[in-house]
């Protein structure tokens, strides 16, 4: 069974007295275990996607299933978010920050501080466990909003341009680690971003969103093998894909 | 043992009390305007007990208006506040009460409440409750959209939401509003006991002013500021706990 199951999704916003239809008869699964971006021109719509996904806003037609139980509020236990702006709370240390999910539920301290720690030190920061944000960079702070969404030990991580405020180095630095990170929790991922060598260079499914009403116009496999190496980004294939995935984009109607 | 600026600052006043009292012996200046700290030693020396008494009445009524005043500004400001329509509708009746001069419902509050400490109590509140409210209302609906969608994302409950992530979110806006408002609770508590009451500070002050003891109202003035300067301190020291996060927050948006 499909970890998402995703069918005839649409969303509507009224944004004054104009509908806005953000998304039209969104349909796709995902299988468990799998990295799987969503890329699309901008305002598409992609941005609703992942709220939709978590249960944080409502689907104004079609369903979303996750482990085929239908979504209508948000299941952290289940569902993490990860947010373009690591949205941290100024006031907490890194490893509190961590904590944050796991406290609000009433799991015990001692517990979380060590299930927090080992998580702070798989995203490289454990030096950093008592810094506040504002004395992390940016990068730092969004590895510590990805230590603080896999806190939960959830089964699904939905990640919106996560790296889309970094610079060029640190993204792709980024990107390397958390594939890394993905494959030692064998967490399923579904990403967006408006990169498509980021796209590609992650995921094992790249989703093609058409302009609004976004629906998916595409379902492109990424076959190259894994543990993936930077280099590939430069290789010919990749360069093939990453034109195919272009065009779908700038011909459909904008 | 002293720091040298203890021993500075020790001189300094010493130097000016002796002035002063030396400008009033000397006749320069009427004892009426000006008490000299010898007169003021002495009426301390002759209704000490009243006046501690009157002290106490006062922080009793200045605590209770602040207690209170925070209690209803925070709360209902952060209730307003997150509820956008609400805000829509009430900030700016909010604001048109504040520039009513709140001074001239005095006269309604002692008719309802009587002379005693209740109506500086509840007028203590009325001055510093709006400043309270309108700036944690501004507080709350400065915060943006994405802390609230990473709320209902981690599965906070409403009450979770408001205290862990709303209410110290906003705290920074909030201390504007803390500390005109709490300057207005000591003014108004001060002000009303000033104008009728039985007790308080401010009641000596002007019992005494109709009396000429000028050295008694001076000594009422001298723990009046002493109150006024206490709840500055602690305000301060809010300030500097509150900046901190202010500072945080501003690296991290």
């Amino acid at each position: 069974m499909p970890i998402i199951e995703v069918s005839k999704l649409g969303k509507d916003f009224s944004s004054g007295r104009v509908l806005v239809r953000a998304l039209a008869d969104v349909s796709f699964s995902v299988e468990e275990g799998r990295f799987v971006t969503l890329v699309g021109p901008s305002g598409c719509g992609k941005a609703t996607l992942p709220q939709s996904l978590a249960g944080v806003i409502a689907a104004t037609s079609g369903e979303v299933r996750i482990e085929g139980e239908r979504i209508c509020a948000p299941m952290p236990n289940k569902i993490s978010m990860v947010f373009q702006d690591p949205t941290l709370l100024p006031w907490k240390t890194a490893l509190a920050n961590v904590e944050f999910p796991l406290d609000l539920r009433g799991v015990e301290r001692t517990a979380r501080r060590k299930r927090c720690s080992a998580l702070l030190e798989l995203v490289g920061l454990n030096e950093f466990a008592n810094h506040y944000p504002h004395e992390l960079s940016g990068g730092m702070r969004q590895r510590v909003a990805i230590a603080r969404g896999l806190a939960p030990d959830p089964r699904l991580i939905l990640m919106d341009e996560p790296f889309a405020a970094l610079d060029e180095q640190t993204r792709t630095r980024m990107g390397h680690d958390l594939l890394d990170i993905w494959e030692k929790t064998g967490k399923t991922v579904f990403f967006i971003t408006h990169s498509l060598a980021e796209a590609i260079y992650l995921s094992d499914f790249v989703l093609v969103m058409s302009p609004r009403p976004g629906r998916i116009i595409k379902t492109i496999a990424i076959d190259f093998p894994r543990p993936r190496e930077l280099d590939i980004i430069g290789s010919e294939a990749f360069g093939r894909i990453r034109n195919r995935i272009w065009h779908l984009i700038s011909e459909s109607p904008a | 043992m002293m720091g040298s600026r203890t021993i500075k600052a020790l001189v300094i006043a010493a130097t000016i009390v002796a002035l002063w009292e030396a400008v009033v012996r000397l006749g320069l200046v009427n004892q009426i305007i000006l008490a000299a700290p010898s007169d003021i030693a002495l009426a301390a020396a002759k209704d000490g007990g009243l006046f501690l008494r009157a002290f106490a009445t006062t922080i009793m009524e200045i605590g209770a208006a602040i207690l209170i005043a925070w209690t209803l500004g925070i709360g209902l400001g952060v209730v307003v506040g997150s509820l956008p329509v609400l805000a829509a509708a009430t900030a700016p009746v909010l604001s048109s009460i504040f520039a009513i001069p709140l001074i001239i419902l005095y006269p309604l509050l002692m008719a309802w409440l009587g002379i005693g400490p209740l109506s500086k109590i509840v007028f203590g509140v009325l001055s510093g409750f709006f400043p309270i409210a309108l700036n944690t209302i501004d507080g709350v609906r400065a915060i943006e959209r994405r802390y609230l969608l990473f709320a209902r994302s981690v599965g906070a409950t409403r009450l979770q939401t408001y205290v862990r992530i709303v209410f110290p979110l906003a705290l920074p806006a909030m201390l504007s509003g803390l500390r005109i408002g709490t300057g207005l609770v000591v003014i108004g508590v001060i002000v009303t006991e000033m104008l009728a009451s039985l007790g308080g500070i401010g009641f000596l002050i002007s019992y005494h002013r109709t009396l000429f003891n000028t050295g008694h109202v001076y000594l009422g003035m001298v723990l009046a500021l002493a109150i006024a300067v206490t709840v500055n301190i602690g305000l301060t020291w809010l300030d500097r706990r509150i900046g901190l996060w202010r500072m945080r927050e501003q690296a991290e948006g």
